[in-house]
This record gives C-alpha cells, structure tokens and sequence, in this order.
C-alpha cells in the first residue's frame, strides 16, 4: 500500500466538518481491503443507498460535509458536477437549471457548459461510507436483541441477588437505546416475567428496575389485569414513597398506565399510602419532574368521586394552596382542577375556607395564567365564598378580587365563564355599600 | 487518637523534668481508657436498636427466636432442652384449659350436650385439671401421654377446642396434642419447630445483637433486638427502652379478632391491639422511628376468616365478604391491612409524615417467611440509613 504523507486537512469553503483521511484509510473506505462499493453506480445501487440513508438517520451519525448537496442539505445519493467544479444531488440542480437559473448556486458564477457529469469518486466514497455504518448498525442491532434475549432467558433461570438486579439493569438501558428492544421482550415472554417479579418479598433494588422497564413497554390488556394484583400494587406503592426520584416517577407512571385499563379496580386508589406518597412527591422542591408527575396522577385520582374524601383527610388541600404560587403553568392548571374537584365535596369546602393562603393565592391566579386556570380559580372562589359569605367574601375583596372580576367580565373568554363572575361580584357586593364596594374596585363607572 | 491525647497532654504539662514516673503512667493509663471509651461510643452508634412491640401472645418472642435461630448460633443442645419442661407444661396447661372449658360450656351453653365428657374420661379430666392447677408439673411420662391423649380424643374436648376463642386456648395447642408421643419420649430433645411453638408468657425484657450476613458475605448492619412481655401489667417497663431506637417491630396477632385478652375476658384482643398501636404511634420519643408492622399468625387467619366473619369483631363491622376461597381470604387480608393503615395515617401527626412505614403479612413459625421478611426489613433501614446520610 502506497505510503500516505498526511496531507493538510481538506477545508472546505466556509469550513465544514473536516474529513479525518486516517480514520477513511483505516476504514478501508479509500481502498486496501475496504468494503467494496459500485463502480458505475446502477439503479439498484441507489435504491440501497437511499435505503441505508434513511435507516441510518435514527442514529445520528454526522456525516461528512462534504456527501452533502449544498441544495437540499441532505446526503446525496447521484452527486453530478458541474464545470464550475461544485457537486450537487442531480434532481434537485436539474430543478435548479428547470426553473431558468443557468448558475452555480454556491458560486454564483454563470454556467459556460450546462452538462452534469456523474461524480464516480464520490459516489463511491458515500456508498462506501453509509456501507460501512449501516452494517455495523445492523449487526449491533442484532448483538442487542440476541443480548435481550440473553437477558430475559437468565432472569426466567432465577439468577439471584446482585446478578439479578445488574441484568435488570443492562435491559433497561437497551430498551433507552433502542426502542425495538420493545418488541423482542413481549416476543420472548418479557412482560410476564417482569410481572412475576413483583410481590410481597421482591427487594426495593429488583423491583424498582423491573417498574423502570415496565413502564416503558407497550402492555396489552391481560398484563394490565395481572399487574393490578394487590401484592404488587402494595409494592409499587412502597416505591413510591421511598425511592429516588426516578423510582417515584415511574411508579406514578405505572399507576396511571393501569389506570387507562377499563378493568381497572377503583380500591386501588383508595390506599393512604398511595396518597400520602404522591402528597409528598408533590411538595418536594428540589424534583419540578416529580411535582408534575405526582399533580397527574393526582389529578387523574380526584377525578373519581369516592377518593376525594380520603385526598381531603391526608391534608391535601392546604398543602396544594400553599404550592400555587410556586408551580408552573401545567401544574397549575392540574394543581387547580384538582382543588376544584375536592371543593365538590363538603370536607374539601371547609378545608379551603379553614386555610388562610387559598383566596390570596386564587385570586392572584384569575386572569393571570390562562383561561381554564381562570375558571378553576373562580370556581373555587365561589364555593368558599357561598359557604361562608361574611368573612370570606370580604377577605376576597380585601384581596382584589371585585376588581379581578369586572376584568373577567370585560375579557373576551365565554360567556359561562362571564356570567358565573357576575354572580359572584354579586355575592360578594352584599355586605358593602354601593359606593364602599365600587372604591374597592378602583372603578368609575357603576355596576348593575 | 491516643498520640493526640499525649501531645496535648504534653503541652499542658510544662513541670520540670522532675516530673515523676508514676503520674506519667497514670497518664498514659487514663489517655488508654479514654481512648476505649470513645471507641466503643462510636462502636455503639452503629448499632440499630430494634424494639418488638405488641400485646401479648401476638408473636413476638416467635419472631425473637427465629431472628436466634437464622443470625446466630441458633439452640444448642443445651438450650433445646431447657425447653422440655416449658413444653410439658404447655401440655398440662392446654388440656387443663380444655377440659375446665367444656364442663363450663356443658352447664351453661344452650346446646350443651355436645361438651359433656363421656363418662370413662371424667376420672382422668379430673385428674388431669388438678395436676394443672399446680405450681410445679409432673413429667411427662408414657403413661399421662396416653391418658392425655385419650382425653384429647374426646368428641366434647374436640367440640371445645373449636370454640377455642371463648376461652384461653393457645395456639399451640393441636400442634402439641398431635405429637404427644414424641414429647413423652424418655430422651426427648425439643426441635427447632417445637421450641418455636413453646409458649411461655415474656417478664421482662431480653435482647440480642447480630449482624444479618449479606449474600456477599459482607457485614451488614449490627442490630440489637429487644423483645418485652406484651400483657398490660408488663408494659409500664417498656418506656426504660424507648430511646433511640432505630425501628419498632410491631407485631399484631390478625387472627384474635374473635378473642379475648388473657388478662381481662372482657376486652377483645383486636380492639385491644388497635389502641396498643395507637398509643405507641403517639409518643413523643417515635418522631423519626420506623415502624414495621407485621401482621402474624396468617395461617391461622386464613382459615379463621372463612368460618367467623370478620365483622364479629368492632373495628371489622364495616367488612362486606365479597367471594370465597382464596379469594376472599386475600380480600380480608386487605381490607385488615387498610385499617391498620388508615389508623397509622390518622395517628400520625403530618410532621411525622416522613419516617418510614410499612406493612408484613407473616406466619412467625415459618423460618423461610421470616428470613424473607427479615430481608425486606434489612433492605429498607439500610435505605433509610443512606437517605438519612444524604447519600441516596
């Protein structure tokens, strides 16, 4: 093999990524033993080509400047070129020179000689490259489902302890790095493993690995119903509230998975446990990933009538009132249905009017966020205040709410949304005068 | 530490070279037993204190003994026959209970035909409930086995075993009854299940230290487990071990539902253990411990629960049966778990919120049950240690 001085890097005009000659050379890219590629490329050649661009897109190799047409940006697949010396992907110059230009569009110089000649050298170096790739992609493709199976075919054998929990391991991150994984571990009776791997004498190690790859497969019906079984809802709830932040939020993931089921047992939701874990997932700071986690779930949660009790009973609500200020748009929103749906019950009535934050912090919130924070914020408002008029209503105007109304009302949302604010500036006119309320509203104009 | 201690000790002595050779090794002996003492303190704050907690008869002692027999040395030959005698005496004591038991239920219950004894069995009833009553008991010979047995055999003793829990029958009584030819035995040495089973009422407080071996044979955590009388008049002796501890083993019998207490026919035990558990949830010196609860004695529940409901007892009222079999056996089995959680939650103030709990369902004599539960409870202090050292 002819000895290479290494030349000077390539640059390519307006710099672009420099092609390393070394790294080509041992890749047998340039020759010596290198995969063969075309000589003329053929039809069938360029199918496969354009093939292997597309499959290989997902992994997000960088490729070569140099393969790519400066028209279309993308990897050329017929690079042809012209008598300025620029390679272009032949359809897309052809388009160019179709719509009248008769220029190089990189250079700009006017085309003295409009033939396109096939660029061989570099059509060969593309193919050869993307070659090269695709089947190193495909055979690590392979490597990963045969090691898949490995996996799942050990932990079906009972390894124990540690192994168990490192192979447990190895298969969640596969399953991060390539989403056909999926497939092969429902193919090879993953699904059902995993499953028995959750009950009463599972560790926290083994368990919280095995929700980790759960959550992130596609489960059918039938699973859905196994792993409903109180033992490992016990489990799960557990980890819920004694994991690290990821354990907690693929717990919460996987409750809310099965919760889709329409099989799904409504006692599940009723364990304090479960409750006071997602509570506490909620409040903590340092994890925002965790707090809009847990708000879901919990949301998800109120929504069924018979657990509001129960999310009442644990000290909810003041504990949400207290975080509004805090939380960003979509957990605000969630944060506020949330209170809306436990105002439905009258426990949670009295629990928003016994804690002091709930009418400064919602009537902050109308008109500020969005429209249905506006609406939850007012509904709840309204329930406080028609439960205990005298001290609440006028606490609510001490805080600006008339004036947050009449803003309501002038706004462009709907007319529900409207109406329900008059109602409610009503009520809450009652104890005042008419000139004392209207000063409180920092208006000039009367209200009916 | 002990060469700090000498440096700064000589700075401190700035006297003359005359300083004589006594007070020097006074020195040295003093800077010696500092230096042990501050090593054993620091030893000592590695140790889990773990309090068993519970009424009496709940299990604890059984668990107490599993933890001696996985961690430790187990019974030795010694040991295993010093029970002999705490077996014979269960055996006079159950049968002595039995047989009072039907001729009480003979006189007073509406069907009381079935509990009267057939007439060739009085004589040994007799004979057999004074010998029960006394302070010191006979040994077992071949001869009462035989008598005790036949009397066992007895359609109106079976009759009132059955209703064992109107009475004080204790849980060990069939086991004994049907191995009473081995326990007779001139050269008989106890198992290991059969001192698991031996029933003597806790005084007092014993304890133990191990170290649970991880399957690494690495060194786990040390723990010192405490294990105390249950009965009321014992409990006044459990505040002298409530501080620092690490976590509580509360154990709670789930199938006395339908019991009373030994010490106060009156009080169902149920009911007694639901404020047992309330009260120790309460107390100040529990802030930050974990609690393990461990709801024993399942097999016997399992088959309790399919023939006396779970209503008869207060707390249970609310229980609606739903299938049977297995089923519903898992169905009671919840339902009992998310009472005893909604009493934790509601006995819990908020700020407690925080310490770990966490619910066992486990049968004390089985050994495997125990090491499997035991490891959960391991993993989980183990975690908690971490979490508190800001590692996790």
């Amino acid at each position: 093999m002819p000895q290479y001085q290494k030349p000077p890097s390539w640059k390519l005009e307006g710099g672009g990524q420099v092609m390393d000659l070394e790294t080509f050379v041992k890749d047998g890219i340039l020759g010596g033993g290198g995969i063969a590629g075309g000589g003329i490329p053929g039809a069938g050649e360029k199918l496969d080509l354009k093939k292997m661009i597309e499959e290989l897109e997902t992994v997000g190799e960088e490729i070569p400047t140099v393969f790519i047409c400066p028209i279309s940006l993308e990897p050329m697949v017929d690079p042809v070129t012209l008598c300025t010396g620029q390679t272009y992907e032949r359809s897309n110059i052809l388009k160019w020179f179709s719509m009248g230009h008769l220029t190089c569009p990189t250079t700009m110089q006017e085309l003295w000689d409009d033939t396109v000649t096939p660029n061989h050298t570099l059509h060969h170096l593309i193919h050869t490259w993307f070659s090269q790739r695709y089947l190193r992609f495909k055979k690590r493709s392979e490597d990963v489902h045969g090691r898949a199976a490995e996996l799942i075919s050990a932990l079906r054998n009972k390894v124990k302890g540690q192994a168990r929990v490192q192979a447990l391991k190895e298969l969640q991150k596969l399953v991060f790095s390539h989403q056909s994984i999926k497939k092969t571990i429902a193919d090879n009776g993953g699904i059902a493993l995993l499953s028995s791997l959750l009950g009463p004498f599972t560790s926290h190690a083994v368990g919280s690995e095995a929700v980790a790859i759960l959550v992130n497969l596609s489960l059918d019906s039938e699973s859905k119903v196994v792993l409903m079984q109180p033992a490992k809802i016990s489990l799960v709830v557990d980890m819920l509230n004694e994991g690290t932040i990821e354990t907690k939020i693929n717990c919460t993931r996987f409750i809310e998975i099965l919760m889709g089921e329409k099989d799904f047992r409504h006692e599940i939701l009723s364990s304090l446990s479960l409750l006071v874990g997602l509570l506490r997932l909620v409040k903590d700071r340092r994890h925002p990933t965790g707090i809009a986690s847990g708000v879901g779930l919990l949301k998800k949660i109120c929504s069924h009538k018979q657990v509001r009790n129960l999310v009442v009973s644990i000290g909810a609500v003041p504990q949400l009132v207290e975080l509004l200020p805090n939380l960003n748009p979509d957990c605000l929103e969630s944060a506020l249905q949330i209170l809306d749906d436990l105002a439905s019950i009258p426990e949670g009535r009295a629990a928003l009017k016994d804690c002091s934050q709930t009418i400064p912090n919602t009537v902050r919130l109308l008109m500020r966020v969005s429209e249905s924070c506006t609406q939850y914020a007012l509904s709840i408002l309204s329930a406080v205040c028609k439960l205990a008029p005298e001290e609440c209503a006028s606490t609510a105007v001490e805080a600006g709410l008339a004036a947050k109304l009449l803003l309501v009302m002038q706004s462009g949302c709907n007319p529900d949304l409207k109406h329900r604010s008059a109602e409610l500036l009503k009520l809450c006119s009652l104890n005042y005068t008419a000139t004392l309320f209207i000063s409180k509203c920092k208006l000039t104009r009367t209200i009916q | 530490m002990l060469v700090i201690l000498l440096e700064s000790m000589g700075s401190f002595c700035s006297r003359p070279q005359s300083i004589n050779k006594a007070d020097a090794e006074e020195n040295a002996q003093a800077a010696e037993i500092e230096r042990r003492i501050a090593q054993e303190t620091k030893a000592e704050q590695h140790i889990h204190k773990l309090l068993l907690l519970g009424a009496g008869e709940s299990g604890k002692s059984t668990i107490f003994k599993q933890i001696k027999l996985l961690f430790q040395t187990g019974f030795d030959e010694a040991e295993l026959r010093s029970y002999t005698p705490v077996i014979h005496a269960n055996v006079y004591q159950t049968i002595k209970i039995l047989y009072d038991g039907a001729k009480e239920l003979a006189q007073n219950e509406s069907s009381s035909s079935k509990y009267v004894i057939s007439p060739d069995n009085k004589e040994v009833g007799e004979k057999l409930s004074e010998i029960g009553s006394r302070l010191d008991y006979p040994l077992l010979t071949k001869e009462i086995a035989q008598e005790i047995k036949k009397l066992w055999q007895d359609a109106a003793i079976q009759e009132t075993c059955s209703c064992g829990n109107l009475l004080q029958v204790p849980d060990c009584a069939q086991y004994f009854m049907e191995n009473l030819e081995r326990l007779c035995e001139v050269d008989y040495v106890p198992t290991k299940e059969d001192v698991l089973y031996a029933r003597v009422r806790t005084t007092g407080v014993v304890e133990i230290q191990f170290s649970p071996v991880g399957e690494n044979r690495k060194s786990g955590e040390v723990y010192r487990l405490y294990d105390v009388g249950g009965q009321r008049n014992e409990r006044r002796k459990w505040i002298h071990l409530f501080e620092g501890v690490t976590a509580i083993i509360f154990c709670a019998a789930i199938s006395e539902y339908d019991q009373m207490l030994f010490e106060d026919e009156t009080k169902n035990r149920m009911m007694e253990t639901k404020e047992l558990f309330d009260w120790v949830l309460k107390q100040s010196c529990f802030e930050k411990t974990s609690f393990m609860l461990f709801l024993n004695k399942f097999d016997i529940f399992e088959k309790k629960v399919q023939k006396v409901p779970l209503s008869v007892c207060e707390w249970f009222k609310d229980y609606q049966p739903t299938a049977s079999g297995k089923q519903e056996v898992e169905h009671a089995y919840e339902f009992v778990k998310k009472k005893f959680e909604e009493l934790y939650f509601q006995s819990s103030k908020p700020d407690r919120v925080d310490r770990v709990f966490k619910i066992y369902r486990t049968t004390a004599l089985d050994q495997k049950l125990v090491k499997k539960t035991f490891k959960l409870v391991d993993e989980t202090l183990r975690r908690r240690n971490l979490i508190e050292a800001g590692l996790l």
